[in-house]
């Protein structure tokens, strides 16, 4: 037991060609192994816990502030309302050119209300033509690639 | 007449100089031998799909390197040549000089440049976030190292070298680039297995880990343990994730600097992938960089499996422990997610511990499959995926142990 405890003290490196390792050298390995993986990854759940705790806090805070905002537009809401806005005039119907199909429109229109949304801004489309690119597709995409490290 | 008899001594040269002649020499026979289980691994490979990106290469390398006359290879080139009393050295000049395409290809594995570059390919698809959520998952990742100690002991058994014992173990890890890391540093010319032995079993082992490890996990946990069904992790903000790969290069490179080539170079690829703003990067080093040096690696890995370092009893010896280690490793893994069970009150299912091998993802998949089994609603996935990440950092960590004390 002197002979094992002694050398689990001493032993720090070994050649890597030793053979017939005794049961003290093979015992530092182990238990140092262990030790120091366990130590290691415990400080990284220290850490990662402390600032993790940080985080979550300064989250909840946020999302505490977020709540008494909204809880204090509710409350506006329930006052008496002003008198009501006059009512925007409805938009005129946009200008389609020729051969665009009303699927194409949809889809624009789509796209646009969707963007508005969340905005908060209510877009109007106006007219739908075809556009003359000036580029061609491939010139295009040939700038655009020389163009991406800048 | 001359040119008939000069046209036959040619040719009789030319056979004498042949592959077909080596084949025929004296210990030709084992080239034969070797060539065959390279047919076996590539059969692995692309039939039955066994980590065909690393298997594929090692066991074409292993064909070329068998090839008598081909020259690709030359393991006498790589012994240690002896300076004074403790130092030795390999003579790169040699290699540079007179070396073939594998010898140059492997000077990459030997001075430990490869698996830190896999290491950042690692890091750079790896999403820390489940590990960050709950780090109390490091502990099993920790725990899952204990396969490599305790492989340690089994080597020692066996009386084999302090290097050899450090290469065996560490296969424990289930991490082939840190196996291949630890076991190109330690070996020597004077040990009777090589670093493609150690990746061989590392690979086969680890396509194996939906085999090997399912009834280990049923055989440690109750029914009402693997039916523990887990809440759902916490989100986890951008800062924390940017301040994570930081953190943990600076804790466990101070600590154990002999880890910090594999530490550093994950958490790196992690930083630039966690940043968003160097996707250029961050697509090289995951796809480009990654698969490139995952075939450099792979065919001169395969390259070091010569008939002398396979044909062996060490190499069923290094077989036989590497399951051994797995299973270890697996064991110890699910025994601390049972004791993480009972101290949080039965809110962690043991299960995940398995996950701590690295064996990313596929450990984490078989712990969310065998959880499943018994409740079929039960997403253990991304709570199985911090361990598995954990046991990366793991076994990073006990490989600059084992480097650390042996050399």
């Amino acid at each position: 037991m002197q002979d094992l405890l002694s050398s689990l003290v001493t032993v720090a490196t070994i050649d890597p060609n030793k053979k017939d390792l005794d049961a003290g050298t093979v015992s530092s390995v182990v238990i140092t192994g262990i030790v120091v993986v366990f130590i290691g990854l415990i400080l990284l759940i220290v850490s990662v816990s402390i600032y993790g705790a940080l985080f979550s806090a300064a989250a909840k805070k946020k999302a505490k502030k977020e709540q008494e905002v909204q809880n204090a537009s509710n409350n506006s809401e329930n006052l008496p309302k002003p008198a009501p806005a006059p009512v925007p005039a409805p938009a005129a119907d946009p200008v389609i050119e020729d051969g665009i199909e009303e699927e194409t429109v949809a889809v624009i229109m789509a796209a646009i209300a969707c963007m508005s949304a969340s905005g908060g801004k209510k877009l109007v489309l106006k007219s739908v033509k075809t556009s003359k690119p000036q580029r061609s597709a491939w010139s295009s995409a040939g700038i655009v690639e020389n163009t991406r490290p800048f | 007449m001359s040119i008939i008899n000069s046209f036959l001594d040619t040719m009789a040269a030319l056979a004498r100089d042949s592959g077909f002649a080596g084949f025929m020499a004296d210990g030709g026979w084992k080239n034969i031998v070797m060539i065959l289980i390279s047919f076996v691994f590539m059969y692995l490979a692309i039939a039955k799909g066994f980590e065909p990106l690393l298997l594929l290469p090692i066991s074409f390398g292993m064909l070329l390197t068998n090839l008598p006359g081909a020259d690709l290879y030359h393991p006498d080139f790589w012994n240690y040549k002896t300076v004074g009393d403790n130092d030795h050295y390999i003579d790169y000049g040699q290699i540079l000089q007179h070396g073939g395409l594998l010898d140059i290809l492997y000077m990459g594995v030997k001075l430990q440049i490869y698996p830190p570059l896999i290491f950042l390919g690692i890091g750079a698809m790896t999403d820390f976030g489940p590990l960050i959520a709950s780090p109390k998952s490091f502990l099993m990742g920790a725990a899952a190292q204990g396969g490599i100690f305790f492989t340690f002991i089994g080597a020692a058994l066996f009386g084999m070298s302090a290097a050899e014992c450090g290469s065996i173990a560490i296969i424990g890890g289930a991490d082939g680039p840190t196996s291949i890391y630890v076991s190109s540093k330690l070996l020597t010319d004077k040990s009777t297995i090589g670093v493609g032995t150690i990746a061989l079993a590392a690979y086969t082992y680890m396509a194996l880990v939906p085999i090997i490890q399912p009834p280990i996990m049923r055989a440690l946990t109750t029914k009402a343990e693997r039916s523990v069904v887990m809440g759902q992790l916490r989100p986890v903000s951008k800062t924390e994730k940017l301040i994570f790969p930081i953190l943990v290069t600076i804790i466990i490179s101070l600590m154990v600097p002999s880890a910090a080539p594999l530490v550093g170079m994950l958490m790196f690829g992690n930083l630039l992938k966690e940043s968003g703003c160097c996707d250029r990067l961050v697509k090289t080093a995951q796809n480009e960089l990654m698969n490139i040096i995952t075939i450099f690696l792979g065919v001169t890995v395969g390259a070091t499996t010569q008939a002398d370092k396979i044909m062996n009893l060490q190499f069923a010896e290094v077989m036989g422990l590497g399951v051994v280690a797995f299973s270890i490793g697996t064991a110890c893994g699910v025994l601390l997610g049972k004791l993480m069970y009972i101290v949080s009150g039965k809110k962690i299912n043991p299960l995940i511990g398995s996950a701590g091998v690295s064996a990313v993802p596929m450990a984490a998949r078989v712990s969310q499959k065998v959880g499943q089994e018994e409740v079929p609603t039960n997403y253990l996935l991304m709570h199985a995926m911090g361990p598995n990440v954990a046991g990366v950092i793991g076994s990073a960590v006990a490989a600059g142990v084992l480097l650390a004390i042996v050399k």
